[in-house]
């Protein structure tokens, strides 16, 4: 079996015994088990927040905004950058295989080893909310109904991991302080300005990954102004994700590796 | 699946238009490698500086002090750097942007970093695995073997010292049997035995047809593997050619050597009684450097009377200043 992955996908299967052999993957079991923490909070002085309610402004106020886009910076940076840093990169450059083979089995690594942990926490968080009581005066329409607002996220988290990962595969091998740069981002542009600019929040990934959110869900209590269509939001995560992977693929073939 | 050029490398005819034969090349021998007009450049700092050369089957010795441009040219021709001017060519073809080329070429990178968490052998099969071999547990066992480290492949690289470290990457490097090997100082690290084990294989390698290019800054290590020699000093082509014509030629100028001992004051009197030796200057911590003119036969003497008068030798080393010293003798020349 173990053969069978090195064979079919080398540095796919490189990098995940990478990630699990260092500690960037415990971080992000940390963070993905963040929202069951809140979940366990919140449940010990629920108010008359529902469950539903409880899960929905979680996602969209914690989780897309911060925790899903570090979790992935995390690893899609160290993709990379653990090579870079240990200079093992021409281990897998001096061979005759394409670069977008190599860039490739790195991102789809990144999404192996977090969208795993990332639903494992959304469902951990939505297991413990539905302990709830759903019977308060709701805030959100269907307030005890959670297996859409789990279906949503888990769409959501999908597609956002997809894209920002990809995108900071491309920021690892662009910027030498790919995980400061990308922790700026994440707080100043999807976190803050996004927050108060609508402008930025229009061009920011977490727009595309909140959008899917929006329409997977269908709820109309819960939407935003400026919400992409289904069909548009995913059409950007495929084209960003393609454009910032096939630029990933021409930066390391044309990389000094010192 | 496999991949196929997108486009069709250039001929060496268009990247070497010159005729004149190539320094480091008897005429009428077909490089397999040619180094043509290549400068590397950061800012300001020039590392390489219009190297024109070019490297036929066999075993050449890369040799100049640390910090002579050494890695930064086999880097280059590798592939792992791209050239500021010049070309880079292996059997007619371009090395660099041309992954293909690496189904020809093996290359043991300088770093000594491998991936801690693979044992031995899995980090040999992923090479195998890479070039596409069919049965790269097979190549990866035979590799293994070459080096003599099948009693420690099943055991993490993070725990090799780092001469297996060496020899591991060296299997790695000839899974796929390279017509062409580049080693970057394979032998920083190694012991004795391990190290006579590798230039062993180099010297097999190299008889058997192969193209082996090694860089070292140690002038008596390369006279163990090397037929031929290009030196390089200041970035720059400093000689080429026939290790012995060349080597002659260095010990024509002085050199020195540092010695340390039980007893540095009375192996110095011992020592200046030979004619090899010339001034001797004492450092201070039980060792002196002795300035030769011939440095073999100093090495020779300084062990049989350190013996004769019984006194402990514990290092004899002949300088990188010196050896410096004796490619800028050269480059004056």
């Amino acid at each position: 079996m173990a053969m069978m992955a090195w064979r079919a996908a080398p540095v796919l299967t490189l990098t995940i015994r990478q990630f699990l052999g260092g500690k960037t993957a415990r971080v992000v079991l940390a963070l993905a088990l963040v929202p069951a923490l809140f979940a366990l909070i919140w449940l010990v002085r629920p108010g008359d927040i529902s469950p539903r309610f409880f899960l929905v402004e979680t996602f969209r106020n914690l989780i897309l905004p911060t925790l899903l886009p570090i979790a992935v910076l995390l690893l899609a940076t160290a993709a990379f950058g653990n090579e870079l840093e240990d200079r093992t990169l021409p281990y897998l450059t001096l061979k005759p295989i394409g670069r977008w083979r190599i860039v490739l089995g790195k991102w789809i690594a990144v999404l192996v080893v977090v969208v795993p942990l990332l639903l494992a926490g959304l469902v951990a968080a939505t297991l413990l909310a539905a302990r709830g009581p759903v019977d308060t005066a709701s805030r959100v329409s269907n307030g005890g109904d959670l297996g859409p607002v789990l279906g949503a996220m888990a769409a959501a988290t999908v597609a956002g991991a997809i894209l920002l990962a990809a995108v900071f595969v491309l920021v690892s091998l662009v910027i030498p302080r790919a995980l400061l740069a990308g922790m700026v981002y994440v707080f100043a542009w999807e976190s803050l300005l996004g927050r108060f600019l609508p402008g930025v929040q229009s061009v920011s990934i977490r727009h595309a990954a909140d959008s899917i959110f929006i329409a997977v869900l269908n709820d109309p209590a819960v939407t935003f102004a400026g919400a992409a269509t289904l069909r548009g939001a995913l059409l950007t995560v495929v084209i960003v994700s393609v454009v910032a992977l096939a630029l990933a693929a021409l930066r390391l073939r044309s990389m000094n590796l010192e | 699946m496999t991949d196929k050029p997108r486009w069709m490398p250039r001929p060496v005819d268009d990247i070497a238009p010159s005729s004149a034969p190539l320094p480091g090349l008897g005429a009428g021998v077909e490089p397999t490698i040619v180094v043509d007009r290549v400068s590397k450049w950061y800012g300001d700092v020039v590392a390489v500086s219009d190297v024109s050369f070019g490297i036929a089957p066999g075993v050449t010795g890369l040799l100049g002090p640390n910090g002579a441009g050494k890695s930064t040219i086999l880097k280059m021709m590798a592939g792992l750097l791209a050239p500021s001017t010049g070309t880079i060519s292996l059997d007619g073809r371009p090395v660099r942007g041309n992954p293909l080329i690496y189904r020809r070429l093996g290359v043991v990178p300088e770093q000594e970093q491998v991936y801690p968490f693979l044992t031995g052998f899995e980090f040999v099969r992923l090479n195998a695995i890479l070039q596409k071999l069919p049965d790269p547990a097979e190549a990866a066992r035979r590799a293994i073997a070459l080096v003599e480290m099948a009693s420690a492949a099943e055991r993490r690289v993070g725990g090799y010292s780092k001469g297996m470290r060496q020899r591991i990457k060296v299997a790695a490097a000839l899974v796929h049997d390279p017509q062409t090997i580049l080693l970057d100082e394979p032998l920083n690290g190694t012991d004795p035995v391990q190290r006579a084990a590798l230039i062993a294989l180099m010297r097999r390698l190299g008889a058997t047809g192969r193209t082996v290019v090694v860089s070292s800054h140690v002038l008596s290590e390369v006279e163990r593997f090397a037929e031929n020699i290009l030196v390089i000093i200041n970035g720059k082509l400093a000689a080429a050619g026939d290790f012995h014509t060349i080597r002659d030629k260095m010990d024509e100028h002085p050199r020195a050597v540092r010695v340390r001992s039980s007893d540095p004051r009375r192996l110095a009197a011992a020592l200046i009684e030979i004619p090899a030796t010339g001034a001797v200057r004492f450092d201070g911590d039980g060792a002196f450097t002795a300035e030769t003119d011939d440095v073999r036969a100093f090495c020779r003497a300084a062990p049989a009377l350190a013996r004769r008068e019984g006194i402990h030798v514990y290092e004899i080393q002949a300088l990188d200043e010196s050896l410096s010293s004796v490619f800028a003798y050269l480059v004056g020349r």
